[in-house]
Formats: C-alpha cells, sequence, structure tokens
C-alpha cells in the first residue's frame, strides 16, 4: 500500500522580471514582465511504507519544491497528492502530527536558549504524553551522541551539532513519514557519515517512511536502494540505483599505466582518451567495443597495467543533468 | 610654488571627505523606503504636537507668554530644525564597534570623527529637506499663524545657534554611541533612553521656559537647552543680546567638554578594543 | 476543549521561552522599562503641566485628559504585552523558518503573533492598573458602575481591533516582507490617541474614526466610562472591531496561499 501517492503534480511559479537599473525599476512600476517557472512539471510516483527513497537532481531541479508540496507548504498548481491518506495543503493537524520536514538550512531551535526547550515546546505542540516524550528524547540523544549538549544555548553549539539537534526536535513526536531537505549540507565529513549513519538506523529501526533530497551522492549511495532523479520540474528516472549504471552508461572506462613515455599522437590512433597524465591514461570506451580496444591497447602501447571500470554515479549524473543520455 | 602644492593637498583631503558623503548619499537610495517611513512618522509626531497646542492655546489667548503664533512658530521651527540636528549617523558607530568593522577604518589614513562628520552631512540635508515639505503641508494647508523674523542680526545670531546645537549634539551622540566599546551586546538600549531624555529636555515637546522658573534655570546650565530650545528662542526674538550671547558661551562650553569626553573616550575604547584582538 | 487546553499550554511554554530570553537581557530590559517609564512620566508631567494652566482642552477637564492618557497607556501596553510577536516575524519570513512553523499541528497565525509575550510588560501593565486606580479614586473624574463595564466591555473591544491591525500586518509581512515600517507608523497614528481626538479637526478626526480607528480604540473607551458615549457609538465600536477581524483573518487566508517560501 502505498503511503505517498503523486498524481500528475505540477507548480508553476510566476516570476516577474525586472531590467537593472532606475529605468529598469520605473518600467517594471507601471508593467511588469511575468515569466512562468516551471518548478515541478508533471510528476508522479508511489512510495510505499518504509522505503528510504533519495531525489537527486541539480540545483533547482524541483526536488525542494516537490518535498513542499508534500509537506503542505506550497499549493500545488494542479496534481494530486495523498500522503497517509492526507492532502497535505489542507495541513489538518492529525496529518502534521505524523509526518517532520527538516531542512538542511532553516531552524526551528529558537537561538538563544538551550536546545531542550525547543524540545519541550515540541512535545506541547505534538502533544507528545510524557512518557513516551521521554523515553524518545533519551534513545535520539543516545543515538545522536548530544546528551551533553542539550542545556547549551543554541547559539553557541558548532554546525554539526545544532543539525543533531534540529534532526531530535523533528522526530520527538515518531513521524511515520519523514522529509529530509539536504540535511548533510555544510556538515564535514565525519558529520555527514553519522548522519548517513543515524537516518540509516532510524529507518530500520522505526520503519519510517524517509524521503531525502540531496546533491551529495554519497548520501545517495549509502542511504538509498530507491532513487528518483529530477531535472527541470521532471523525474528522469525512478528506480534502484544500481538501474541507473545499467542504463545510462553506454561507456565503460579503461584506465592504463604506461610503461614508457610515448607520442601522444600514437595514443590517439587507438582509441578516444578521456585524459592523459603520465604515466596514466583513462580511456573512454563504448561498451560493445571494449574488448576490442583492450585487445588494441595491449597490443599497440608500451602497458605496465590495465584496469577496466564502471563510470561512477557522479560521473552519470553529471552527464545526465548535462543533458544527454534522457533513454 | 609651495602654496600651489599646500592647495592640491589640501584639495585630495578635501575629496576623500566628500567621496564619503557622496557614497552616504548613494547608500540612502538603497534604503530609501526606511527613510520615507521615517520622515513620515516624524511628520505625524508634528501633526499631534500642533493640534495639542492648537487645542492649548487657542486663537487670541496668551498662556505661558505664548500666543498661539508664538507656540505654532515654536513648535513648526523647532521640528524643522530638530530634523538636522537630532539626526546623527553617529548611531552606526556603535555597529561599527561591536561588529568589529572599526579595525578597517582604524586602518584607514582617513580621521575617524572626520569620517562621522562627513557621513552626517547627506543625513542632515536629506531629513532637512523632507522636514521642510512636512511643514510645507501644515503651512499650506492648515494656515497656521506664524512669525517671520526679518531682523537680519536675529537671523544670523539664529544661524550660529543652530550650527553651535548641530556640532553639540554631534559629540554628545558619539560619545553615547562610544559606549558600544564597553557593551558591545546592547547598544541601543542606552541611546532610547539617552534620546528620551534628551529630546524633552531639548524642549521639542514643548518651549522649556513655560516651566517653573526654578527648573528653568537649571536647565539653562545643561547643554539639552542649547540644541532646540535655545536657536527658536533666539529666533522668536524673546531674547536680549546679552542673553544671546551668554547663551552662546555657554553652548560652546559643552561643546568643549563633548568634544574632550568623544576624543577621551575614542582613545580608551580603541585601547581595549585591540587589546582584545577585534 | 481540549484544543483551548492545549493551546493554552503552548502558550505559556512560549511565553516562558520568551521570558528566558528576555531575563538573560537584563541589560536591555532595564533601560527599555525605564525609557518607557519616563516617556510616560514626561508627557504625564506636560498634561498637568498644561492642562492644569488652561484648565481644560478641547472641552475636557485636567483629570478627563489625563484618563485618555492613561486609556491610551492601557491598551498599548496590552497589545504590546500580547502581540510583540510582530515584530520577530520578518525575521521568520526572510530566513524561511516559518516553513518549519506552517508544518506543525499549531496555528501560524497563532503561533505567529503570540510568540514573544513581553513579560516585562506585564510589570508595567500592574503599575499602570494601580496608578489608574488610585487616579480614579483621588480624581474629580465623575463615573458609574455602568461607565465602568462599559469600559471593560470596549477595552476588550479595543484590543480586538488592535489585533486585527496586527493580524494584517502579519499578512501584509507574507505578501512583502515590509512590517517593521508599517507596525511603527500604525503605533505613531495611535499615539495621536494620547490626547482626546476632539483637539484634531477635520478631516483627520474622521480618518483616525474610520480608517485607522485610533479614536474608537482609545478615545471610546475613556469616554464610555465617563458616561460620555452614546450607545450607538458602543454598537459602533463592538461591530468595527468583529468587522475588522473578519476582514483580516480572510487577509492573513489569503496571504499564505501567496506564500512561496523562501527557496533553498
Amino acid at each position: 500500500m502505498s503511503i505517498i501517492t503523486v498524481k500528475n503534480l505540477k507548480k508553476h511559479f510566476q516570476v516577474h522580471k525586472k531590467e537593472p537599473g532606475l529605468l529598469g525599476s520605473v518600467k517594471s512600476l507601471v508593467k511588469r514582465k511575468y515569466e512562468t517557472v516551471r518548478a515541478v512539471d508533471n510528476i508522479s510516483f508511489n512510495i510505499n511504507e518504509g522505503e528510504l527513497v533519495g531525489f537527486i537532481g541539480p540545483n533547482g531541479a524541483g526536488k525542494t519544491t516537490t518535498l513542499k508540496c508534500l509537506s503542505g507548504l506550497l499549493y500545488p498548481t494542479s496534481g494530486s497528492v495523498s500522503v497517509l491518506n492526507y492532502t497535505p495543503w489542507d495541513r489538518k493537524p492529525e496529518f502534521q502530527k505524523q509526518f517532520a520536514l527538516v531542512m538542511g538550512q532553516k531552524n526551528q531551535l529558537w537561538w538563544d536558549l538551550p536546545a531542550m526547550e525547543t524540545f519541550i515546546l515540541n512535545k506541547e505542540i505534538y502533544e507528545v504524553p510524557d512518557e513516551k516524550f521521554k523515553k524518545t528524547l533519551t534513545e535520539l540523544t543516545r543515538l545522536l551522541e548530544v546528551e551533553d549538549i542539550l542545556e547549551v544555548q543554541v547559539r553557541k553549539l558548532s554546525l554539526g551539532q545544532r543539525m543533531k539537534c534540529e534532526l531530535i526536535a523533528a522526530l520527538l513526536h515518531t513521524p511515520k513519514v519523514l522529509f529530509l531537505d539536504e540535511p548533510t549540507i555544510g556538515l564535514d565529513v565525519v558529520m555527514q557519515k553519522k548522519m548517513r549513519d543515524f537516518i540509516k538506523e532510524y529507518n530500520r529501526r522505526y520503519k519510517s517512511t524517509i524521503i531525502l533530497t540531496s546533491h551529495y551522492m554519497g548520501d545517495v549511495k549509502e542511504l538509498c536502494e530507491r532513487v528518483v532523479v529530477i531535472d527541470k520540474g521532471k523525474i528522469v528516472f525512478d528506480g534502484k540505483l544500481e538501474e541507473i549504471i545499467k542504463k545510462f552508461a553506454d561507456h565503460k572506462l579503461i584506465s592504463v599505466v604506461l610503461a614508457k613515455e610515448i607520442d601522444p599522437k600514437k595514443l590517439e590512433e587507438v582509441a578516444e582518451v578521456k585524459e592523459f597524465d603520465y604515466p596514466r591514461v583513462m580511456i573512454s570506451v563504448k561498451r560493445k567495443d571494449v574488448s576490442a580496444v583492450t585487445a588494441k591497447i595491449l597490443d599497440k602501447l608500451p602497458v605496465a597495467d590495465l584496469n577496466i571500470e564502471e563510470p561512477s554515479i557522479e560521473e552519470i549524473i553529471r552527464e545526465l543533468f548535462t543533458g544527454k543520455n534522457y533513454a | 610654488m609651495k602654496r600651489l602644492f599646500e592647495n592640491c593637498l589640501r584639495a585630495r583631503i578635501m575629496r576623500k571627505y566628500l567621496q564619503v558623503i557622496r557614497i552616504t548619499f548613494q547608500e540612502y537610495f538603497v534604503y530609501r523606503l526606511n527613510f520615507i517611513f521615517w520622515r513620515l512618522r516624524a511628520f505625524i509626531q508634528l501633526l499631534v504636537l500642533y493640534f495639542l497646542w492648537l487645542a492649548v492655546i487657542p486663537q487670541g489667548t496668551t498662556i505661558f507668554g505664548y500666543d498661539q503664533a508664538k507656540i505654532l512658530t515654536y513648535i513648526l521651527g523647532t521640528s524643522i530644525i530638530r530634523s538636522f540636528i537630532l539626526s546623527s549617523r553617529s548611531v552606526d558607530v556603535a555597529g561599527e564597534v561591536s561588529s568589529g568593522v572599526l579595525s578597517n577604518f582604524l586602518l584607514k589614513p582617513i580621521n575617524y570623527l572626520g569620517r562621522w562628520l562627513a557621513k552626517d552631512i547627506p543625513d542632515k540635508i536629506l531629513n532637512l529637506f523632507f522636514s521642510i515639505i512636512g511643514v510645507s503641508l501644515i503651512l499650506i494647508f492648515l494656515r497656521p499663524p506664524i512669525i517671520i523674523q526679518n531682523n537680519p542680526l536675529i537671523i544670523f545670531l539664529t544661524i550660529i545657534t543652530i550650527i553651535l546645537g548641530m556640532i553639540l549634539f554631534f559629540y554628545l551622540s558619539f560619545s553615547l554611541s562610544l559606549s558600544a566599546f564597553w557593551t558591545p551586546e546592547n547598544v541601543w538600549p542606552p541611546r532610547f533612553l539617552a534620546m528620551i531624555i534628551i529630546e524633552f529636555l531639548a524642549g521639542s515637546l514643548f518651549p522649556l521656559d513655560i516651566l517653573p522658573a526654578g527648573v528653568f534655570k537649571t536647565l539653562k546650565l545643561l547643554p539639552f537647552t542649547y540644541l532646540l530650545f535655545f536657536p527658536l528662542n533666539v529666533y522668536l526674538g524673546k531674547l536680549t543680546l546679552q542673553e544671546i550671547f551668554i547663551g552662546i558661551f555657554i553652548s560652546l562650553f559643552w561643546i568643549l567638554v563633548f568634544w574632550q569626553l568623544a576624543k577621551a573616550l575614542f582613545r580608551l575604547g580603541v585601547k581595549s578594543y585591540v587589546a582584545w584582538g577585534r | 476543549m481540549k484544543v483551548f487546553k492545549k493551546y493554552l499550554k503552548v502558550w505559556l511554554k512560549l511565553t516562558a521561552l520568551a521570558f528566558s530570553i528576555d531575563l538573560s537581557n537584563r541589560f536591555t530590559a532595564i533601560f527599555a522599562i525605564t525609557g518607557k517609564v519616563i516617556r510616560f512620566l514626561f508627557f504625564l508631567g506636560f498634561l498637568f503641566l498644561l492642562v492644569g494652566r488652561t484648565e481644560t482642552l478641547a472641552g475636557y477637564d485636567l483629570y478627563q485628559v489625563v484618563f485618555f492618557f492613561l486609556t491610551f497607556n492601557l491598551i498599548d501596553i496590552l497589545i504590546q504585552f500580547f502581540l510583540r510577536g510582530v515584530y520577530y516575524f520578518r525575521g521568520l519570513i526572510v530566513s524561511g523558518d516559518f516553513d518549519l512553523v506552517l508544518v506543525k499541528p499549531i496555528n501560524p497565525l497563532f503561533r505567529s503573533l503570540f510568540q514573544r509575550t513581553d513579560a516585562y510588560d506585564f510589570l508595567t501593565f500592574i503599575a499602570l492598573i494601580v496608578y489608574m486606580i488610585i487616579f480614579i479614586a483621588t480624581g474629580n473624574l465623575v463615573i458609574t458602575p455602568l461607565g465602568v463595564i462599559l469600559y471593560l466591555v470596549l477595552i476588550i473591544s479595543s484590543f480586538i481591533l488592535g489585533l486585527a491591525f496586527h493580524i494584517g500586518f502579519l499578512a501584509f509581512g507574507i505578501l512583502t516582507t515590509e512590517i517593521e515600517n508599517i507596525v511603527w507608523i500604525y503605533r505613531d497614528l495611535s499615539s495621536m490617541g494620547r490626547i482626546p481626538i476632539d483637539v484634531y479637526r477635520e478631516p483627520l478626526r474622521t480618518f483616525l474614526t474610520v480608517v485607522v480607528p485610533v479614536a474608537v480604540i482609545v478615545t471610546f473607551p475613556a469616554k464610555a466610562l465617563m458616561g460620555l458615549l452614546s450607545w450607538q457609538w458602543v454598537v459602533f465600536s463592538l461591530v468595527m472591531s468583529g468587522l475588522f477581524l473578519f476582514v483580516s483573518l480572510r487577509f492573513w487566508k489569503y496571504a499564505l496561499t501567496q506564500y512561496s517560501s523562501a527557496s533553498s
């Protein structure tokens, strides 16, 4: 049974363009040129309970806008959305008590007070019973290792500590659905790993449905089996992560280490060179040509080492977004 | 030849301050909405006072030594001159100190106080301009009886006292802002309180001579009187030449006091500021 | 009933949080309160000085004039006490943190209005009430029991009117993020109610009765206490409060639909 159903969702924004300078300002007072930005342009998908889905896409692709529609922040231009059998933008309290939204750069913690105070406030807002609150709080603080900073003013915490507390604040009411928008942005490598581990553990332990948007491939690789790729408001791919490679990478990479110096022109004769930094050579080869080209390389060039690799997911996605391969 | 060289040098120094003036004007265009609202608020406050005094001293009566023309002239007059006497960008000094931006300026070869004086000029000009518009509206639509001074000596002396008032407030306000060296987190509360007291004692609500004699005598020794009340009193022709000169003398005294205070505070403040390694 | 209890609990918690912050800003608070008190005393003294001498102002005697001023302060403090949250709203919108307010199961309007109760204003409120009681008891004000009841009713009505305006400001803030200036203009216009509005000439007086109803907010309750307000005007005041409140709530609902939320 899908917990989240999105059908033909469209969200268009009317943005007015203003010419620079004084003349532009005056002109914009009289006649405004409006442009339609199709932030979300007819997307549909279903998500089942307990899934951990990653939304990836370049900046401005529409991932955050989609999340905002799912959490009821925005009214869609058209289409339907159902989350836990509620229409999000009705903003019914019963619905709001069952999901949580965490946005990487936005805060709900009161800046001048210890995080604990915001937790208690949320307890009242979400009407969490005392016992449950205590239990959940203890579990979460243990998982995130923040027991000793709860009484410290939020403004004095580091970004990583703050993000952890923001997460706790969002999870105190044990939501069934969790929307995470760029949760690891700005965090250092160690912190990112800790966050990912936590999210994975949370999903496993509480069986909550999680949608995560990120433009860090690391987040997606580690956490999401299923991935939805969005670009320019449209879904480009929706399925397992491994499938992306199979579907979109029509080439493989051959990395060669040369035994001795050669004339670069000779390299060109053999294959299409992607990178050449003596003694390493990176060659891009269509899948079907791999054997043939490999043979040619071993034959014509002084090879010390040779490796056949899959292109990285990052690279595939990058190529996806720069306009190729929307097969 | 030497004279020419000196002139060029002075011109270069002048140019520095002219740049500050120019940039401040530009800043105002960016914050024009805020500024217009600020002037609108001042206008509304003027209306309250105007109507209040109009009702207190109806046509034909004289109270506290003021007839309607005198009091309305006083109120409108103080409104105009306070727009540029009691305004100062030196409010921002506190901001620069507490944010650490001050460091940039300590390194530059421009006198800090001088720079603020230059910043004040566009602020005062704009405030004066809008204040005159506001008062003109009142003159046109409400037609109050007012007193126009036509004694050139009096006009001249009024201008002198106004200029002295400006300088006095500049140093006063600057000294106040320097409290930021010692309380960087909370800059506006002392200023808020101080301005309430200053505005009241300067005579913005009412002419100070309606107060009981003893109180008024004391006030005449304080600096605040010379910001608004004294210049207007000179304009209204209510003072003898001797009284005017005594007043100017007291103004100069207070200017000296606050000038030295500002310099001393600045020196002390910079010392502790630098010590903290901002 | 359950909903009411929940909102009460949330309001109490919000107030406790606001007070914690205010408490740690003691320095600011002392200056702010002292400033307000001094400003009050100055103007009060000014009125005593003025009307003490002229005996009447626009037909009112000294005690009546002072009472108008006291009523103005009463309503001003009440509104400031409850609705200080309005001054923090712009920050919420500009930073986008308002999103995180919207997704919570608590009315975002309630949260935005009442999130920063000014506990210090409670002190000044008590002080003012005490002074007003003393003033009425020792002054020459002629009051009747009916007057007192009408006064209390109209004070509540005035608060609702003020509330309606603040809701409007919030809605305006969502649409334009320009909220500071408009609130201050409103406060300056309200301050025209420090003195009986009969002082003002037309068309200003009508403006202050209908458009920015300072007259209704401040002058009417005071007049009612003194038995000077006809029942038609009482009804007018109540109807106006209800009407403005209704319109402002509609405006707020509309603004929410237009909220596009700061982009990430």
